[in-house]
C-alpha cells in the first residue's frame, strides 16, 4: 500500500511541475513557481513521513518510539545550522533592524 | 640464552637502526624540497639564478689589510639587460659582507641594514622610452638602476675573514617584474690577518630539514623502542618466527584495549612531532626580526603545529583514554563494533601521512589550521593543501566511525543496573564529547569535500570571482570547530573529576550537576561557534546572538570547577602524581577560562582576536587543560593499563618542570598580546611606532618564553622515561591501587581479554548516587518509549 | 589461556570468524581499507590541480586505490560471511533496551548522514538565496551582452523546462521507491518462519532453504539492478545524453536529441553560460513577461539586447556536489548489495539473520528518503 501510495505521489510531483498551471494560479492570486513551491512540500512531507515510519519501521514496533525518538535528536541542530549557515547572509551594520541601530543612520 | 640466530637477528636490526640514525639527517626530497637552500636573491625575477647573467667584484685585494677603506666596483654582463629601447632601468645589485662596513660612494647606491643596493626609482612608469620627469618637462632624474656597474666602500674589519655576498638582477626594463628578468648570485672571501682564531661562520640550518630530520628519527627512535619492548617480553624469542605474529597481532588487533594502545602510540609520537614544530617556531620568534624560519615557511609551521597537536595528538590520545576505559567502566566485554573501531583507528595514521606529504616536498599546507577561504583554494596556496584537506577528510571519516561506535556502547551496553546517572564522570564527558564530535564533523566533512573538490576538479564552492562565499567556509568550519574544541576540553573535565574525588576519598561532590553541565555545555557548544567570525563580516544579527549564547558558556564551566573544589573541601585529599597534575589544571584551566570571557564581547574581542592574549589563552585551556588533565589520567591509569606502578618522585619532577615552565610560555603572552604583538606573523620588530609599538621590554619576555618552551618541551620526556622505565622495572600494581571505585579498578591490571564475560557481565549494586525510589514525570514518558523489559522477541 | 573468561582467542586476520561469542576477532580488512582510501585520496588529487587535467598517468593511482579497498572489503566480507545470527548482542537499560546493537549503531549513523546532507542543504539554501537568481537578472536588464554576470541558475530551470529533460531523474526517482520495495519483499521472505514458508509457497519443508535462498537473492538482485539503472540513468542525464524517439520529436521542439547537461554547458567550469532563456531574440522576444524591467527597456532602446551571459559555476557546483554526493551513496548501497546478493544466493540469509537485510534497508531507505528532498528542490524547482 505504502509503495503504492508513495509512486502515486511521485507521479504528481512530477506532474506539478511539467503541466503548465499558471492560469490556475493567477486564479489563487500566486505565481506558477509559488504554487510549484507549495504543491512539492506538501507532497513531499507526506513521502518523507511514508519512507520513515512504513519502510524504516518507525510505526507500529515495539522499539518504533525509542528510535523515533534517535532519528528525531539531530533536529535541534538541524535548525541551527540552516538557520546559521542556510539563512543568513553576511551584512553591514546596515542590515541590523532599525532598534539596534543608531537613529542618525536611518 | 640466545641462540646465534637470533644473535645475527639482533645484530642485524640494531645495525639497521645505526644506518637509519646515520642516513636520516641527510634525507631530503627533490627538486623543491626540504634541500632547498635558502637563496639570498631576487626571487621576484625567476625562482632560480640565471647562468647568462654574470655578476662582478673588481678593486678586492688578495688579502686586506686591518681598518682600511677599499674601493669596489660591482658590475654584471648578460641577462636582458638593455633590450628595452629606453637607455634606463637596467638592472640592480644587492651586496652583503660578513664583516666590516660598506659605505655608498654616490647616490646611485644606498646601505639598507648594512647591505648595499642600487638607488631604484623607476622614471619611466608608463614605458614609453621617455623620462617620465622630462615628459613632465623637468631634467631627467638618474637612478642607481640605470646602470650596469656600481661603485662601494668597504672599511674592512680588523681581522679574519670576509664573504662578500653579490646578487645583481639584469632586467628587460619594461617596469614591471616577470620571468623575463634574470638574476644571478657570486660569493668571495677574502682574508685578512689572522687574529688567532679563525671562526668559519656555520651555514644556516634549513628549518625543514632539521624537522624532517627530527621526524625521522623520532619514527626510528619509537620502533626500536617498540623493538626493545618485543624483545624484554621474551629475550629468547626474538627473531622472525616470534615477531612475526606478535607484530601482525597489533596491526590486525581489535581489543578495545590494544587498539586503545595503539592510539597513545600515535598520539605521544605525534605530541613529539608538533612540540618540534613548536621549537622551531619559538626559535624564530626568541629574537626580533630573526629569519630562521622565512613568512612562508612560518606559515607552514604554525598551520602544522595546530592540526599535528589539535587532529593529530590530542584526539587520539582522548580515544586511548576512551578505548581503554570505557568499556571497562560501564562493565561491557568490548566495544560495540570493534572492527569499526580498528578502522577508526588506522585511518588516522594514513591520513596522518597525507598530511606530512607536504612536509616532506617542502611545501606543506600554509593555511593555517582553520585554512579559511578563498585562501586554501587559491592557486598560492602550496600544492601540500590539498594533501592537508585529503588527510583531515580521512580524520573526519575516523571520528564518524568512532563516533558510532561510542555513542552505541554507552547508550546500549552498560552493565545491569547502570543507568544513566550511575555512570562514572569520565564516561558521561567521552559521551558528551563524542555526541557533539559526531553531530558537528559532517558540516566540516562536507566543508573539506568541496575544498577537495575546488583544488581538484575546480568546482567553485569558494571562489569570490564567480561568487562563492569564503564565509560558508568559516561556518562550515566552525559549526564543528567549536564543539570540536569542547570535544577536547571535555575529557579532560571527565579524567579530573575521576582523579579529584579518587584522591580526595569521597565521591564528586554534586553529581547530577556535572552531568547537566556537561551536557550543557555540549547543546551550548553548537550555537556559539559564531564568536571565532566576529571580525570576519559575519551576519550583525548572528553576531549579537553568538556574543550572548558564549558569555552563557561560563555558566556551566563555572559549576565544574566549583564543584571540583567543593569536592575537595573538607576531603582528605592524597597527594599522588595525578592529584598534582589535577591541581594543576585546576589553576591553569581557570585562568584560561578567566581569560577566554575576554572575547565574547565584540568590542574587546575586535580589539583582541589577532594578538598573542588569543594565543595565550587557547594554549592555557589546550595546554593547561587538556593537556595537563591527560597527563593526570596517565598517572592514574598507567598501573591499570600496563600492570606496574609509576615511579612518583620522576612524577613529581616532571609535575614541577612541567607546570612551572608551561606558565613561563604562555602567561607573558598575554602581556605581549595586550601591548600589541600580532599572532600569526613570522618576527616581531621592537618599535616606537606610534602604530606598531612593541617596548623594547618584549624583547627579554620573548627570550623568556622561548628559553621556557624548550624547558617545557625538555620535561615532558621525564614521561616518557618513567613510562619505559615502568614497563621495563615498575613494581607490580595492585587491582586498585588509588582506592577507586568505578568497574575498572575491579579487573585485574592489566585487565583480561575480553575485559568482562559477555554472557556474565559485572552487575552494579551501589554507586554514587541514590536510585530514586518514585520515578519522576520525565521518566516514566521515557519508560513508556522503551521496548518492554520482557520483550526477547523484539527482532522482525 | 588465563584471564580471558575460557574463551578462546580467534587469531584468523584473514579469514571467517567463529561468532558464536564477543570480540576480538583479528582483521586485516581495516589496516588495508584505510591504506586504500589513503591512497586513492592521494593518486586523484594528482590527477586533477586546480580544475586542469595534469596528469593522468595518476588515474592508475586511483584504480590502484580501488583495488586496495576491493581487498580489504573482501577480507572483511570473508570474515562476515560465516554470520548466522547466533552471537547478536542486545542493549541493555535506557534507552535502547532489548534492540540489537546493530541496529542502534545503523540508526545512530544516520544521524551523521542527516547532518552531512543538511550541511549540503545549508550550502545550497545560503547560495540560492545570496546570489541573485539568472532570470531575475535576465529581467532586471541589468546585463549587457558580451560582458559575464554573475548569477545563481538552478539546474531545475534546465530540467524541468523539458519532458526530456526531467525523463531520467523521474524515471530514477520510481526505480528509487521500487528498489526500497524490493528490500522490502527481500526482508519478508528471508524472516519467514520455515513452517510458514513452506505453507506459502506449498513446497516441502525440506525444501525450503533453497527456495528461500534463490528468492532473496533474486530481491536483492532486482534491487541492486536498480540502483545500478539509477547511477546509469544519472551519468546519461550528466554526461551523454540520449535521442529522442522518433514520433516524439515534435514535442521536443523539433530536435531528434536530447542533449546532457554538460552539453547544454550547465558545468562547474561554466564562466560564460548561455541559454537560449537569456536571448532576447529568441522567439521574437515573446517570451520576456512584458510587465518586466527588461521589456520596458528593450521598447524604450535603453537596452541593446542580446544574450546574457552567465558565470554560474557556484550552482552548477551545488548542483552536481549534492546530487554527487547522493549518488556516491547509492553507489555505497551497490557496494554492499551486490556482496548481500552474494551472500544470500549461498543460503546466508535464513529467518536467525533477517535482519540484516532490515539493518542494510534502513540505510538503503534513507538515501531514498535523501532523494525525496534532493528530487524537488534540485530537479523540479
Amino acid at each position: 500500500m505504502n509503495f503504492y501510495g508513495l509512486m502515486i505521489l511521485t507521479a504528481i510531483e512530477v506532474g506539478a511541475v511539467g503541466v503548465d498551471l499558471s492560469a490556475f494560479a493567477e486564479s489563487i492570486g500566486a505565481t506558477e513557481k509559488q504554487l510549484t513551491f507549495g504543491i512539492l512540500w506538501g507532497i513531499g512531507i507526506p513521502k518523507f513521513i511514508m519512507i520513515a515510519a512504513i519502510f524504516m519501521h518507525l510505526y507500529g514496533d515495539a522499539d518504533s518510539k525509542i528510535l523515533t525518538m534517535t532519528a528525531l535528536f539531530p533536529a535541534f541542530f538541524i535548525i541551527v545550522m540552516i538557520f546559521f549557515i542556510g539563512l543568513t547572509s553576511p551584512g553591514a551594520p546596515t542590515d541590523l533592524p532599525a532598534w539596534c541601530r543608531p537613529p542618525s543612520w536611518l | 640464552m640466545m641462540n646465534k640466530r637470533s644473535l645475527i637477528q639482533t645484530f642485524a636490526i640494531f645495525v639497521i637502526i645505526g644506518l637509519a640514525l646515520n642516513l636520516a639527517p641527510e634525507a631530503d626530497s627533490l627538486p623543491s624540497g626540504i634541500a632547498g637552500q635558502s637563496e639570498k636573491g631576487c626571487i621576484c625575477h625567476g625562482a632560480i639564478p640565471d647562468s647568462g647573467v654574470t655578476p662582478s667584484i673588481t678593486g678586492l685585494p688578495s688579502t686586506f689589510n686591518a681598518s682600511t677603506t677599499y674601493t669596489l666596483t660591482v658590475s654584471f654582463t648578460g641577462g636582458p639587460s638593455g633590450t628595452d629601447a629606453a637607455p634606463f632601468n637596467l638592472g640592480g645589485f644587492n651586496l652583503a659582507v660578513s664583516s666590516g662596513t660598506l659605505a655608498a660612494v654616490d647616490e646611485r647606491v644606498k646601505i639598507e641594514n648594512g647591505e648595499a643596493v642600487h638607488n631604484g626609482i623607476d622614471d619611466d612608469e608608463d614605458n614609453n622610452g621617455i623620462h617620465d620627469s622630462v615628459e613632465a618637462g623637468g631634467e631627467p632624474i638618474t637612478s642607481g638602476n640605470d646602470f650596469t656597474s656600481w661603485t662601494v666602500n668597504w672599511t674592512s674589519p680588523e681581522s679574519g675573514s670576509t664573504t662578500f655576498n653579490l646578487a645583481v638582477n639584469s632586467v628587460n626594463g619594461d617596469g614591471a617584474a616577470s620571468a623575463d628578468d634574470k638574476w644571478n648570485t657570486m660569493s668571495v672571501s677574502v682574508s685578512g690577518p689572522s687574529s688567532g682564531i679563525v671562526a668559519e661562520p656555520l651555514e644556516p640550518a634549513d628549518p625543514f630539514v632539521v624537522l624532517a630530520t627530527l621526524i625521522i628519527v623520532s619514527g626510528v627512535l619509537l620502533g626500536a623502542v617498540l623493538l626493545y619492548t618485543f624483545y624484554r617480553a621474551n629475550p629468547d624469542g626474538f627473531n622472525w618466527e616470534s615477531f612475526a605474529p606478535w607484530i601482525t597481532g597489533w596491526l590486525t588487533t581489535t581489543d578495545h584495549k590494544k587498539v586503545g594502545t595503539l592510539y597513545f602510540l600515535a598520539g605521544f609520537f605525534f605530541l613529539g612531532i608538533g612540540g618540534i614544530m613548536a621549537m622551531i617556531i619559538r626559535v624564530q620568534l626568541a629574537v626580533p626580526g630573526n629569519d630562521f624560519l622565512t613568512q612562508d615557511q612560518y606559515n607552514q609551521f604554525f598551520t602544522m603545529h595546530g592540526t599535528v597537536m589539535i587532529f593529530l595528538a590530542a584526539m587520539p590520545l582522548i580515544n586511548g583514554f576512551a578505548n581503554w576505559l570505557i568499556p571497562l567502566q560501564i562493565g561491557a566485554a568490548d566495544l560495540a563494533l570493534p572492527r569499526i573501531n580498528a578502522m577508526s583507528f588506522w585511518l588516522q595514521p594514513v591520513g596522518a601521512l597525507l598530511i606530512f606529504t607536504g612536509i616532506f616536498s617542502g611545501a606543506a599546507a600554509d593555511t593555517g589550521w582553520t585554512g579559511y577561504a578563498p585562501y586554501i583554494v587559491s592557486e598560492t596556496a602550496h600544492t601540500g593543501t590539498t594533501m592537508w584537506v585529503a588527510g583531515q577528510i580521512m580524520l573526519v571519516a575516523s571520528s564518524t566511525l568512532t563516533g558510532i561506535n561510542f555513542l552505541t556502547t554507552i547508550c546500549a551496553m552498560r552493565a545491569p543496573t547502570m543507568g544513566w546517572m550511575q555512570m562514572p564522570l569520565f564516561t558521561w564527558s567521552i559521551f558528551v564529547a563524542n555526541l557533539m564530535l559526531f553531530i558537528s564533523i559532517p558540516a566540516w566533512g562536507v566543508g573539506l569535500i568541496q575544498v577537495y573538490l575546488d583544488r581538484t576538479i575546480g568546482t567553485a564552492f569558494y571562489y569570490v570571482a564567480s561568487g562563492g562565499d569564503p564565509l560558508l567556509w568559516s561556518h562550515l568550519f566552525w559549526y564543528f570547530g567549536h564543539p570540536e574544541v569542547y570535544v577536547v576540553i571535555v575529557p579532560a573535565f571527565g579524567i579530573i573529576s575521576e582523579v579529584i574525588a579518587t584522591s580526595a576519598r569521597r565521591s564528586v561532590f554534586g553529581y547530577r550537576s556535572m552531568v547537566y553541565a556537561m551536557a550543557g555545555i555540549g547543546i551550548v557548544a553548537f550555537i556559539v561557534y559564531g564568536h571565532h567570525m566576529f571580525t570576519s563580516g559575519m551576519s550583525p544579527t548572528l553576531r549579537f546572538v553568538t556574543m550572548l549564547t558564549t558569555m552563557l558558556v561560563a555558566v556551566p564551566t563555572g559549576i565544574k570547577i566549583f564543584n571540583w573544589l567543593k569536592t575537595m573541601h573538607k576531603g582528605s585529599l592524597i597527594y599522588r602524581t595525578h592529584t598534582l597534575w589535577a591541581l594543576g589544571f585546576l589553576v591553569t584551566f581557570t585562568l584560561g577560562g578567566i581569560s577566554g570571557m575576554f572575547f565574547p564581547s565584540l568590542a574587546m574581542d575586535t580589539h583582541l582576536h589577532e594578538t598573542y592574549f588569543v594565543v595565550a589563552h587557547f594554549h592555557y585551556v589546550f595546554v593547561g587543560g587538556t593537556v595537563f588533565g591527560m597527563f593526570s589520567g596517565i598517572y592514574y591509569w598507567f598501573p591499570k593499563m600496563s600492570g606496574k606502578m609509576m615511579d612518583e618522585k620522576w612524577g613529581l619532577l616532571h609535575f614541577l618542570t612541567a607546570f612551572i615552565s608551561f606558565n613561563g610560555i604562555f602567561w607573558p603572552m598575554h602581556k605581549l598580546g595586550v601591548m600589541g604583538m600580532a599572532r600569526r606573523h613570522h618576527t616581531w620588530f621592537v618599535s616606537v611606532d606610534e602604530y606598531t609599538n612593541i617596548p623594547a621590554e618584549m624583547a627579554d619576555w620573548n627570550l623568556f618564553i622561548s628559553v621556557s618552551a624548550f624547558l617545557f618541551f625538555f620535561s615532558n620526556f621525564i614521561l616518557i622515561g618513567n613510562m619505559i622505565k615502568t614497563i621495563i622495572s615498575g613494581k607490580k600494581a595492585p587491582a586498585d591501587p588509588w582506592g577507586g571505585w568505578s568497574f575498572e579498578w575491579m579487573c585485574t591490571s592489566p585487565p583480561p581479554t575480553p575485559s568482562f564475560d559477555p554472557h556474565n557481565l559485572p552487575v552494579l549494586h551501589d554507586a554514587n548516587e541514590y536510585h530514586e525510589s518514585e520515578p519522576g514525570g520525565f521518566t516514566k514518558w521515557f519508560a513508556g518509549l522503551m521496548v518492554p523489559e520482557d520483550d526477547s522477541e523484539v527482532s522482525h | 589461556m588465563s584471564g580471558d573468561h575460557g574463551h578462546e582467542h580467534h587469531i584468523e586476520p584473514w579469514g571467517p570468524h567463529d561468532w558464536s561469542h564477543g570480540a576480538p576477532h583479528n582483521s586485516f580488512a581495516p589496516l588495508v581499507m584505510s591504506i586504500g582510501f589513503g591512497v586513492f585520496l592521494y593518486a586523484f588529487a594528482n590527477i586533477f590541480v586546480m580544475g586542469g587535467l595534469e596528469n593522468i598517468s595518476s588515474m592508475a593511482g586511483v584504480m590502484l586505490g580501488f583495488i586496495i579497498i576491493t581487498i580489504g572489503l573482501i577480507i572483511w566480507w570473508r570474515q562476515d560471511m560465516s554470520f548466522d545470527g547466533v552471537y547478536e548482542p542486545q542493549g541493555v537499560g535506557a534507552p535502547f533496551r532489548n534492540i540489537d546493537l546493530r541496529k542502534v549503531a545503523m540508526w545512530i549513523f544516520l544521524m551523521s548522514e542527516m547532518m552531512v546532507f543538511t550541511s549540503l542543504f545549508s550550502t545550497y539554501i545560503r547560495y540560492r538565496l545570496g546570489i541573485p537568481n539568472c532570470e531575475d537578472v535576465f529581467l532586471s536588464g541589468e546585463w549587457v551582452e558580451g560582458t559575464t554576470v554573475n548569477c545563481f541558475e538552478p539546474a531545475a530551470h534546465l530540467i524541468a523546462s523539458s519532458w526530456f529533460h526531467l525523463a531520467p531523474g523521474a524515471v530514477n526517482t520510481f526505480a528509487l521507491i521500487v528498489s526500497s520495495f524490493t528490500i522490502v519483499l527481500a526482508l519478508k521472505t528471508a524472516k519467514m518462519s520455515n513452517k510458514k514458508y513452506a505453507k506459502k509457497y506449498d513446497i516441502e519443508t525440506a525444501n525450503v532453504d533453497a527456495h528461500r535462498s534463490r528468492k532473496v537473492g533474486i530481491y536483492l538482485g532486482s534491487t541492486l539492478f536498480l540502483a545500478t539503472l539509477f547511477l546509469t540513468l544519472k551519468l546519461i542525464e550528466w554526461f551523454v545524453g540520449f535521442p529522442t524517439p522518433g514520433p516524439l520529436t515534435d514535442l521536443n521542439h523539433g530536435h531528434s536529441e536530447i542533449k546532457s547537461l554538460f552539453a547544454e554547458g550547465y558545468t562547474i567550469h561554466a564562466n560564460a553560460y548561455t541559454n537560449y532563456h537569456y536571448d532576447t531574440s529568441y522567439h521574437g522576444g515573446h517570451d520576456i513577461p512584458t510587465d518586466s524591467a527588461l521589456y520596458a527597456m528593450l521598447e524604450s532602446g535603453a537596452h541593446p539586447g542580446g544574450m546574457m551571459m552567465a558565470d554560474i559555476r557556484v550552482s552548477a557546483s551545488t548542483f552536481y556536489v549534492t546530487t554527487g554526493t547522493h549518488g556516491v551513496h547509492v553507489f555505497a548501497g551497490m557496494v554492499g548489495l551486490s556482496y548481500m546478493t552474494f551472500k544470500a544466493l549461498r543460503g546466508g540469509y535464513g529467518p536467525s539473520n533477517a535482519v540484516s537485510i532490515e539493518y542494510f534497508g534502513l540505510y538503503w531507505h534513507f538515501v531514498d528518503l535523501v532523494w525525496v528532498l534532493v528530487f524537488p528542490f534540485f530537479y523540479l524547482y
